[in-house]
């Protein structure tokens, strides 16, 4: 156990020192997988506690325009705007947590993607401060180098994944998954359930919004479209679905395999419509066949191989906990 | 579905293909294309990638004994897509010219990028003046589009001309992009020819209704009605207009009223429209007198694009088609793929193009190499188009709705 | 004084429209317990259906509605039996992305077979309207209304009346004492997916010659009818339809009374919604409270 979790800080510090003598290429590939492993971790993590968001472009965007407007307004650097991203974040989820109270299911789901698109529309039509539709370039005076916020990236991705470990170790995660299962049941546990949301929406919150946060510094450019973006709810969705939802290493593999797929259909079908649609079809059936995700998927033949198969039914749900 | 799996095993060979190019690239000239062959803006990536192909195919696919090879890229109308698709051309396929994309919210997106190593890089379109103040000085910057300002600045001169002074001006305008850059050059245009603005209405991109904005500008009665919008909204727009029977004589549009796609949608509600372009289907453009292969007659070339693609050329295609086309002509014209004196022959070509003169020039907003600045001010008569301004190419008279 | 009637017969039409596009969904919701995410892809297709009839056979989108609704409904059925059956007992996040990844599917066969190009169909009635005073009625949207009501009407008599109706409605208020009842439950889900996907290609056929038709047109009507079925209240049909009109109102009063009131209208949907979760979240009319 040990020595599988020196290995695992290797891998973490060897992923942080590589955008330092990779090509720009890989950069680009640790930036989309560090920020989507941000969302997916973010977004498991909320859902561990039964609440499944359908808008996580939300906390995205709002990271995104702390960022930008803090660097752009006040002229605060890179690692600076990081600090107001994730603080947004974080006090924007606590206020939904307690604004939306006690609602679960799909009605959360729906609350998040109403929230959304309600801050999309916000940006759109308050241009002389966020741009408006007609977006906004990052001051490229204070942009760092590429290699620079690569190495971020991969540092956050890292502590949140660090941060979700921790949590697993905690007794926090039965409280999840109380909460996920029977609300009243885990009020009966003593847990406060009110508490106990505002604390995982705001961590979750906080963790997609440095997300929006340092890629804007990447991308350069932002307008509603791309802060609000539904394709990144979607991403945060289908990362943690496609690796294993509630274990711990899901959203991590999920993450590589999401931009893995993305990234294959797009370069591989260059004609017209044809890369979108593949990539749905790869959805659809990866929920059919696979609904437990690779990480569900691979333990269950692990202990198909190792139990024969009477075993195999029973060792489904035994992922990473959380 | 069979054909998609064909479509799938193609794919993968021509990934395969691709991925042995790096030895023969010496060889080869090689052009990046980005553009949006999926997601919102397929339309618009569709039209760029044709028009493209179009001109390799007919400058016969090699310049001396080396091959052209265009690396086309989806960007799938996503900004991250972008993004990674720019990287990936300019520092892993270490191409030196780059052609696309198209949308301006896409464009913005790849500017970032763009810098890294900036090869380069022809823009066949995005209107957005932040664009231009983005791009200032930069002398590998090329574009082949009209900016959000000259759309008005000609068409505000013309009306002036043909309505004489006082007149009252509605404008409507998109909360996108498209809508909000433009809206200040349309006034400030307007004005300045002597119009008064009596309203500024703001449309949600894609909404159900426009009535209750086409009531509101009712009641200011105002002589001309400005639809700054993109072409999804202009068909309802337009339509909604019709129904509403505004009684406003003149109605203005911005790159759409030339277009088939929205003519065809719209009915007789598109009759009247004035719009402002570089380029109408069926206009008489002569072929340039000495390369008449690679530029032909405009009609010429509408029956070429036909045969072709069984058709109707749009904008689009003719920009994007003139946009390579001179790419080539210019690499051929240095000798050489060095970026910087292909660049310098790309700025002091003069041919005569299916869109006018090719002669680049500099911007008042400080971008250096501005192509097609001659915009002509048209109205919509039934089938065909008539020419208002400017004077030396017109061919009628400004007509009033009833 | 005229703008104050204008918006109340422009609050109606829209409300109409609003209606039908919102209550296939509300209907599925109901019997199944799953959102239907490809339900603008739905409307997507009905709305080509009737713009190909109109453009190629010269039918108009009033004749083409019902054969359109028909064969949409098919297909959606037999992607039901198909995809959608196997994941009924999942997790819900299961089926929504089920669903999401479908509708990013149809959407981009949309664009492949037909192009991203925007169309519309004009038809005469589409370009005409009723002028009383000031007043104005266009015959496109009054149309439209009509369609809807007698849609709805029909949907309603079919509920209450006839057998099939009952037992859908049986399988929606508790899907195990219907099986116990001896109705087929999982053939009464075939059959209201269907009946969704039937009303959405007849929001679309009535989409056709009123908004612009692209592939990509479903998302935003889906996000809309997702609110409007919220509103009114999850899984009651009468429900939506208060919800329906209650946002026509709100977004068409927000257009003609506030500045940039067109852009914010949008955002009123979801302020709405918003509240209306947190005040009451079982919508106007709804009574499914242990909705998981």
């Amino acid at each position: 156990m040990k020595l599988r979790i020196v290995l695992y800080a290797l891998l973490a510090i060897a992923a942080i020192l590589l955008p330092l003598v990779a090509p720009p290429i890989v950069n680009n590939m640790i930036l989309r997988i560090g920020s989507l492993v941000m969302l997916a971790i973010s977004w498991n993590l909320a859902a561990n506690a039964g609440l499944i968001s359908l808008g996580h472009s939300a906390f995205w965007g709002l990271g995104s325009y702390a960022a930008l407007l803090v660097a752009n307004k006040l002229g605060w650097p890179f690692f600076a705007s990081l600090v107001p991203a994730m603080i947004v974040g974080a006090v924007s989820a606590a206020a939904i947590a307690v604004i939306t109270g006690r609602l679960k299911g799909i009605f959360f789901a729906i609350a998040m993607l109403a929230l959304s698109e309600g801050l999309r529309v916000v940006a759109v039509m308050t241009p002389d401060f966020t741009g408006g539709g007609a977006g906004v370039f990052v001051d490229q005076a204070l942009r760092p180098t590429t290699e620079t916020v690569a190495m971020v990236t991969a540092l956050c991705a890292v502590a949140c994944a660090a941060i979700a470990y921790l949590i697993s170790l905690t007794p926090f995660h039965y409280a999840c998954r109380a909460m996920r299962n029977n609300e009243s049941a885990s009020e009966m546990l003593g847990i406060n359930p009110l508490r106990f949301r505002i604390a995982v929406l705001s961590l979750s919150g906080a963790m997609a919004s440095l997300a929006g946060g340092v890629n804007i510094w990447y991308s350069g450019f932002l307008d509603p479209m791309i802060g609000f973006d539904l394709h990144v709810t979607i991403l945060a969705q289908i990362a943690p679905i496609l690796g294993g939802i509630h274990t711990l290493a899901g959203p991590i593999i999920g993450a590589f395999a999401t931009i893995g797929l993305s990234e294959a259909t797009r370069t591989l079908l260059g004609e017209q419509g044809v890369s979108l649609l593949v990539y749905g079809l790869i959805l659809v059936f990866s929920i059919l066949y696979m609904p437990k995700g690779i990480v569900g998927t691979w333990n269950t033949w692990v202990q198909y191989r190792s139990r024969g198969a009477v075993g195999a039914k029973v060792g489904t749900t035994k992922a990473a906990p959380l | 579905m069979s054909s998609l799996i064909k479509r799938l095993g193609i794919s993968v060979v021509v990934a395969g293909a691709l991925a042995s190019t790096h030895a023969t690239a010496q060889d080869t000239i090689r052009i990046g294309a980005p553009f949006e062959l999926s997601g919102r803006f397929v339309a618009y990536g569709a039209q760029g990638k044709r028009g493209v192909e179009m001109a390799v195919d007919v400058y016969g696919g090699k310049i001396g004994n080396k091959k052209i090879e265009v690396l086309f890229r989806d960007v799938q109308s996503n900004n991250q897509a972008a993004v990674t698709a720019f990287t990936e051309l300019t520092q892993q396929e270490k191409v030196d010219f780059v052609i696309g994309p198209i949308a301006s919210g896409i464009v913005a997106a790849s500017v970032p990028a763009w810098r890294q190593s900036k090869p380069l890089w022809i823009v066949p379109g995005s209107s957005s003046t932040q664009l231009e103040d983005a791009m200032k000085g930069e002398p590998l910057f090329f574009h082949t589009y009209p900016w959000a300002y000259q759309y008005h600045e000609g068409t505000a001169k013309a009306l002036a001309d043909a309505m004489g002074k006082g007149k009252k001006v509605a404008i409507v305008y998109s909360d996108g992009a498209y809508g909000r850059e433009q809206l200040p050059w349309a006034k400030e245009f307007y004005t300045k020819n002597g119009f008064t603005v009596v309203a500024t209405e703001l449309v949600r991109e894609g909404a159900a209704d426009l009535n209750p904005v086409l009531q509101k500008i009712r009641l200011t009665r105002p002589d001309v009605l400005v639809g700054i919008v993109q072409t999804t909204d202009a068909i309802q727009l337009a339509k909604q207009i019709h129904v509403a029977k505004l009684n406003i004589p003149v109605l203005v549009g911005t790159a759409y009223p030339q277009l088939q796609e929205w003519a065809q949608a719209t009915g007789e509600a598109a009759d009247g429209w004035i719009g402002a372009t570089t380029y109408l289907p069926g206009m008489k453009r002569a072929a340039d007198p000495k390369l008449a292969k690679l530029f032909p007659s405009l009609n010429d070339w509408e029956a070429d694009f036909k045969k072709r693609y069984n058709r109707e050329p749009e904008f689009l295609d003719v920009t994007n088609y003139t946009s390579a086309m001179m790419l080539l002509v210019a690499i051929e014209r240095a000798g050489t793929t060095d970026k910087e004196k292909v660049a310098k022959e790309l700025a002091t070509l003069n041919i005569q193009t299916m869109l006018g003169t090719s002669n680049f020039v500099p911007t008042p907003g400080g971008a250096v190499h501005q192509a097609f600045n001659d915009m002509v001010v048209f109205q919509r008569d039934g089938d065909k188009f008539v020419v208002l301004f400017p004077a030396d190419a017109a061919d009628g008279k400004l007509k009033l709705k009833k | 004084m005229s703008l104050f009637w204008q918006c109340i017969v422009d609050s109606l039409l829209l409300g109409g429209l609003y209606s039908l596009m919102s209550i296939g969904l509300s209907l599925g919701f109901g019997v199944t317990r799953i959102i239907n995410f490809a339900h603008g892809e739905m409307i997507m297709f009905g709305a080509y259906g009737a713009y190909f009839a109109s453009v190629l056979l010269g039918v108009d989108p009033l004749l083409s509605l019902p054969l359109v609704s028909i064969v949409v409904a098919v297909t959606a059925a037999v992607l039901f039996k198909a995809l959608i059956e196997k994941v009924l007992n999942a997790p819900h996040i299961n089926q929504i992305l089920l669903l999401f990844g479908l509708s990013l599917a149809l959407q981009n066969v949309a664009a492949i077979l037909w192009t991203g190009d925007a169309r519309s169909v004009a038809t005469p009635y589409s370009l005409t309207a009723y002028e009383f005073d000031l007043l104005l009625v266009p015959h496109g949207r009054i149309i439209a209304f009509i369609v809807a009501a007698i849609l709805i009407v029909a949907l309603f008599c079919w509920l209450r009346f006839s057998e099939l109706g009952r037992a859908t409605r049986a399988v929606a208020e508790n899907g195990q004492a219907a099986t116990l009842m001896g109705i087929n439950v999982s053939r009464m889900y075939m059959l209201s997916f269907g009946i969704n996907a039937a009303l959405g290609a007849a929001t679309g056929a009535i989409s056709s010659f009123l908004l612009t038709i692209t592939p990509f047109m479903g998302f935003h009507m889906l996000v809309k009818a997702f609110a409007i079925v919220v509103l009114g209240g999850l899984g009651s049909v009468a429900g939506t339809i208060i919800g329906a009109f209650a946002l026509a109102f709100a977004e068409t009063w927000v257009s003609y009374y506030v500045p940039e009131g067109n852009g914010w209208a949008e955002g009123v949907a979801f302020i709405v919604l918003l509240f209306v979760l947190i005040i009451r979240p079982k919508g106007i009319l709804g009574q499914a409270v242990a909705v998981h």
